[in-house]
């Protein structure tokens, strides 16, 4: 199968596609299709020529670290976990993800995750939980809680947001999802959390929610939001 | 002259033991430069699904710190230093208390506390979880939390920053010689204290249940420079794991928890050769007979877990429901599930004493890349406990100490001149490898490394085996540095592999010079346990010869 790759030798020199073939099956997710052009042998391009390898982000390779999210067949995703039966099309592509600038190749810097996660100073600090009002809610709050510690910050959520540029004062669902986790754990902390969030999500979001058909957690970020907004009500 | 306190240190690597002693060092106000090639999220910690060991005032009736003391000391084979495991077990209250307070989500019961399971190799249930994801969750409590400390100034993360080496004088550490990926330069960075957290030795293996990132150089360097390595033949093979075509993908000891059978097909019928062998409760044997007598069938191994019907299997163990569906396309509901063992853990690395400083006096190592508590096997649930006891450790010993000695106190100019040469050599290294000319690319020497351990440093060894490792990692010492590098590869995939290939010939040492069975180490030459051998490996490194001794007054871990 033939694969078009978007690459870049420096953070200052410009994009170009390049093509490899590959014997692909169903089962290989994308990065393990990565690893093999890399290091099944010397790698060489469609024309033949000796290539560089490719560079991309790994760790885990399970789903659960974040670090290889690009974007496949058009579709941001983790390689990880982007499988080829599940791709159409008679060729796939993988580019690097576009909201963040790209360092070299499919590796690019997501700085601006924590910097931004840092500016805004999210934290719990003390446990002091909001009470749930019964067992049922105490199951439920868990969930989305547990669901929310999950987050990657891997940037899907930013790549497919249609408020999101680059991060200068809209800092996106991930950080309104660590905004409810900070206040739903201590509610010492919530009024202050609800003007961050107002200032640095609330304002911004059109609820397009394309957040969270990317999210490889399915983190239920709408109901942060319909949370968060509740909160300020109070 | 007056007592000075410590004013900076740097932790390099940032996954649960790196982050747990830089919130303690920044707690006592000494500023921390936390360096990793990534940022936390991506380290191994986040893999971690099981749980973490605490014996709490709720406790299972009967149990008690001396118990969990016990059960972790049997365990290891009695190889682990008693004091040590001391400090580890009567300390993991306030650890859970710790983790509590800074709102990590904890899977609790009604009442809001958390609650526990049993694991296997203990007498009792004391191992709390969040989910099927506690290192995850701890993860992500112990970020926010220093991302407090960042806003403050107290800690400053460095990320795509690499380690290249410990900047030591006469048996002093001033601080690391790093690789900064932004700059594309070396740079030499000086502290009071330094502080390895950089995880296990996967790279000697390829494809583990672990991260890719977690390769053993950092170990390996400080092998180099003159630091003594321990107990590397204690390697951890988890009995079932699943091969998909980027990992080896574990399957969680639950399975067997809740009922689950191994078995091999012989003429059509099944062989449930554990139960055979060891009873009705054969399956939950430990981690280390089971994986033995998986290797011993010679066959492919299943386990079968369908007969518990897909709504339990959803009930309970539903992360292993979706990884055999993902990256499978296995119903485990409808059929076994194929395992085999791979590398899970590395009880060995580091040398560290009581407070867990290094031979080198302010050069601390913590969490998997230290070897400390678990002799020679771990048991599951005491690896998150380590991780955090042991950087809480190493940060109050850097708090407390006096750093007005003459030693410590060393004029920066003095230093910076003294070590100007290491830097310059690493770049000269560096860019002499970038010009080679010849034949061999570093990731074909990577993967004969892992091809040949993987062959001769298995579940079950023998001389034979072990003599073969080394022949082959002499033969790619001989080579290493007349390779070509790869241009397209990174700066430190070129500078770890000397001493990754190092250390593969140091564990290859160590299991060759233990000539006994014990916990994780087995030698078909030599099956019986031996009293000669009740004490720990020390092997260390002067200039290409490998040293074996035996930590017999047990000046490390008491």
């Amino acid at each position: 199968m033939r694969i078009r790759i978007l690459r870049r030798d420096t953070p200052r020199s410009e994009p170009y596609w390049e093509s490899f073939t590959a014997d692909v099956t169903g089962d290989m997710s994308i990065a393990s299709l990565l690893d093999w052009l890399n290091y099944h042998d010397d790698i060489t391009n469609e024309a033949g020529e000796k290539t560089r390898r490719i560079a991309w982000d790994c760790s885990c390779m399970q789903g659960v670290c974040g670090a290889c999210a690009m974007v496949i067949n058009g579709v941001p995703a983790l390689a990880c976990e982007t499988f080829v039966r599940d791709l159409t099309g008679d060729e796939i592509t993988i580019e690097p993800l576009r909201k963040f600038p790209v360092l070299h190749d499919l590796v690019v810097n997501r700085d601006i995750i924590q910097e931004n996660l840092k500016a805004a100073n999210i934290f719990i600090g003390q446990y002091r939980p909001v009470k749930a009002r019964n067992a049922k809610a105490a199951e439920a709050e868990f969930e989305h809680q547990y669901s929310i510690a999950k987050c990657l910050k891997c940037g899907l959520c930013l790549e497919v947001c249609p408020n999101y540029t680059s991060g200068e004062n809209f800092f996106g669902a991930m950080f309104a999802n660590d905004c409810y986790l900070a206040a739903s754990r201590n509610e010492s902390q919530v009024n202050e959390l609800v003007d961050c969030y107002d200032e640095h999500f609330g304002r911004g979001c059109s609820n397009a929610l394309s957040c969270m058909s990317v999210c490889p957690i399915q983190i239920p970020s709408l109901s942060s939001i319909a949370k968060m907004n509740r909160m300020r009500k109070r | 002259m007056d007592a000075r306190k410590a004013t900076s240190a740097i932790v390099v690597g940032s996954g649960i033991s790196g982050m747990s002693c830089a919130l303690e060092l920044a707690k006592a106000g000494v500023s921390v430069t936390l360096l990793s090639p990534a940022p936390s999220e991506r380290s191994q910690s986040v893999m971690a699904a099981g749980g973490i060991n605490a014996v709490l005032a709720n406790c299972e009736p009967g149990d008690s710190v001396q118990q969990h003391m016990e059960d972790t000391l049997a365990g290891g084979a009695h190889l682990a230093g008693r004091h040590a495991v001391e400090g580890l077990c009567s300390h993991a209250e306030e650890i859970i208390q710790d983790l509590i307070d800074l709102g990590t989500v904890f899977t609790v019961d009604g009442a809001g506390k958390p609650v526990r399971r049993s694991f296997g190799g203990q007498s009792y249930s004391r191992t709390y979880y969040c989910g099927a994801a506690t290192g995850k969750q701890i993860v992500s409590a112990l970020v926010m939390e220093e991302r407090r400390f960042e806003a403050k100034g107290l800690v400053t993360r460095r990320l795509r920053c690499h380690f290249h080496s410990a900047l030591i004088r006469d048996g002093v550490c001033y601080g690391a010689l790093v690789y900064d990926e932004n700059s594309a330069a070396f740079e030499a960075l000086y502290a009071d204290a330094v502080v390895m957290a950089t995880g296990g030795q996967n790279a000697l293996f390829g494809k583990t249940t672990g991260s890719t990132m977690c390769d053993g150089y950092a170990a390996a360097r400080l092998f180099m420079q003159g630091v003594p390595l321990k107990n590397l033949e204690f390697v951890q093979f988890h009995p079932t794991t699943l091969e998909t075509p980027q990992k080896r993908m574990l399957v969680s000891e639950a399975v067997r928890g809740e009922g689950g059978r191994l078995f091999y097909e012989q003429d059509g019928t099944r062989v449930y050769f554990m139960e055979d062998k060891y009873g009705p409760a054969g399956n939950l044997m430990t981690r280390d007979v089971v994986s033995r007598e998986i290797e011993a069938t010679g066959r492919q191994v299943y386990l079968d877990i369908s007969f518990l019907g897909s709504k339990e299997i959803d009930r309970c163990i539903p992360e292993v429901r979706d990884i055999c569906r993902k990256y499978r396309g296995i119903d485990i509901s409808k059929e076994p599930i194929p395992v085999s063992p791979s590398v899970h853990f590395f009880m060995g690395g580091i040398a560290v004493h009581m407070n867990h400083e290094t031979d080198v006096r302010n050069l601390y190592a913590v969490g998997e890349c230290a070897s400390m508590y678990h002799g020679a096997n771990r048991l599951g649930g005491n690896s998150l406990l380590a991780a955090l006891y042991s950087g809480k450790v190493a940060a109050r010993s850097i708090a407390e100490r006096d750093y007005a000695t003459a030693e410590d106190a060393a004029d920066a100019g003095e230093l910076e001149a003294y070590f100007a040469p290491q830097a310059q050599e690493a770049a000269a290294q560096l860019d002499m490898a970038r010009n080679g000319e010849s034949a061999f690319p570093v990731a074909y020497i990577r993967g004969m490394l892992e091809q040949s351990i993987q062959t001769n440093l298995g579940i079950v060894r023998d001389a034979a085996s072990l003599a073969q490792g080394i022949a082959d990692i002499d033969y790619y010492l001989s080579i290493a540095d007349k390779i070509a590098f790869d241009s397209s590869l990174n700066a430190y995939e070129i500078y770890s592999l000397v001493p990754i290939l190092s250390l593969a010939r140091a564990v290859l040492t160590c299991a060759n010079a233990r000539t006994e069975s014990r916990g994780a180490h087995y030698r078909s030459d030599y099956p019986e346990s031996s009293e000669d051998f009740a004490c720990a490996t020390i092997v260390s490194y002067d200039n290409g010869a490998y040293r074996v001794n035996y930590d017999k007054e047990q000046a490390y871990e008491n």
